[in-house]
């Protein structure tokens, strides 16, 4: 199938939108479950640049394992968070103007947020430390512009040679995938099963019950979970 | 014909890049900079197929690289996120700031 080629170019510049902007309201929204949200839109925008770029199979796969597997589990950890809604950030925070752009919604207007000034990005209300973002971030903003700009630049000043261009789509492009990954990668293939086998041991070793207490405001949960069932109603 | 040129997919995959690694920097919880992470190891797997594509479309073990990263972003991530949960428990912070200490 054959995408004429103004159709290419309005698809291509539709989701690398998507992908860029998400990853950037990921890195600058001050609420972290907007934050995996934004994760969520990235990831379906590289998706879907996988499918722009002939490769089917790792799309789906990119779909079904980042979206369907670790945005889950960021999101789960985000909730077991404190403040992942961001409201309590945002109310706090004096933000730049993307971030602003990014936390839109957010903050409730209360008598007690009173904005701190944003030196640095730390910000101390009523001793607690309350902050998005590290104390590097002044300069982290410059060298991520930094970055950006050499490697952007460096591709549209010195473009790639003009690459061979005579794919079309395969149909069968994952049948060659398993054969190559049963045949020619077969010792990568049982080397990763081995590794996501030594990582589900090592993250349910770590993560057990161990003999240092729950933190305290834990402990109403622990106490709810320990306590017998109440006596069941008569009548 | 592809219309989009090979240097748009890597403009595309450097941007994501530059954002990743300043999330990477600038976030204070690890769940963020593990995000960060993700999107690093997206826009090295964005290269490597605009590469595949334009350059080898008869060789596919550059889309079966890019099935090994995104396992090992995955595995990496569990792990990083079991070590958290474990830090939280003995130090009761999730900063990375504050994660200075090599103690037991």
């Amino acid at each position: 199938m054959e995408i004429a080629p103004a159709l290419q170019i309005v698809l291509f510049a539709v989701f690398a939108a998507i992908s860029v902007l998400g990853a950037l309201g990921m890195a600058t929204t001050m609420s972290m479950f907007r934050s995996g949200v934004f994760l969520m839109a990235s990831f379906f925008g590289v998706a879907a640049l996988f499918l722009l770029l002939l490769a089917d199979l790792l799309s789906l796969l990119q779909v079904m394992m980042y979206l369907g597997g670790m945005l889950v589990m960021i999101l789960f950890m985000v909730l077991f968070s404190s403040d992942p809604g961001g409201s309590m950030m945002a109310g706090m925070m004096t933000m730049t103007r993307v971030e602003k752009a990014f936390s839109r919604g957010l903050s409730r207007p209360s008598p007690m947020a009173t904005p701190h000034g944003a030196g640095g990005g730390m910000d101390m209300a009523a001793g607690h430390d309350m902050s998005m973002t590290t104390p590097a971030r002044k300069w982290a903003r410059h060298f991520g512009w930094a970055v950006a700009v050499v490697l952007s630049g460096a591709l549209v000043l010195r473009p790639v040679a003009r690459a061979t261009e005579r794919a079309l789509p395969d149909p069968r492009s994952p049948e060659r995938i398993g054969d190559l990954l049963m045949g020619k990668y077969m010792i990568a293939f049982e080397g990763a099963g081995l590794l996501i086998l030594l990582g589900i041991f090592g993250a349910v070793l770590l993560a057990r019950p161990s003999e240092r207490p729950d933190p305290e405001d834990r402990g109403h949960l622990r106490a709810a979970v320990d306590a017998p069932p109440p006596p069941p109603e008569e009548g | 014909m592809s219309a989009v040129p090979l240097s748009a997919y890597l403009v595309v995959g450097a941007l994501l890049f530059a954002i990743g690694l300043y999330a990477i920097v600038a976030q204070r919880t690890a769940v963020m900079v593990l995000m960060g992470i993700e999107v690093v190891l997206n826009a090295v797997g964005l290269n490597m197929v605009a590469f595949w594509r334009f350059l080898r479309p008869d060789d596919y073990s550059a889309q079966i690289f890019v099935i090994a990263i995104v396992t090992i972003g995955a595995i990496e991530m569990a792990v990083g996120l079991a070590l958290m949960m474990l830090i939280y428990r003995s130090q009761r912070t999730v900063k990375v700031d504050d994660f200075e200490e090599l103690r037991g």
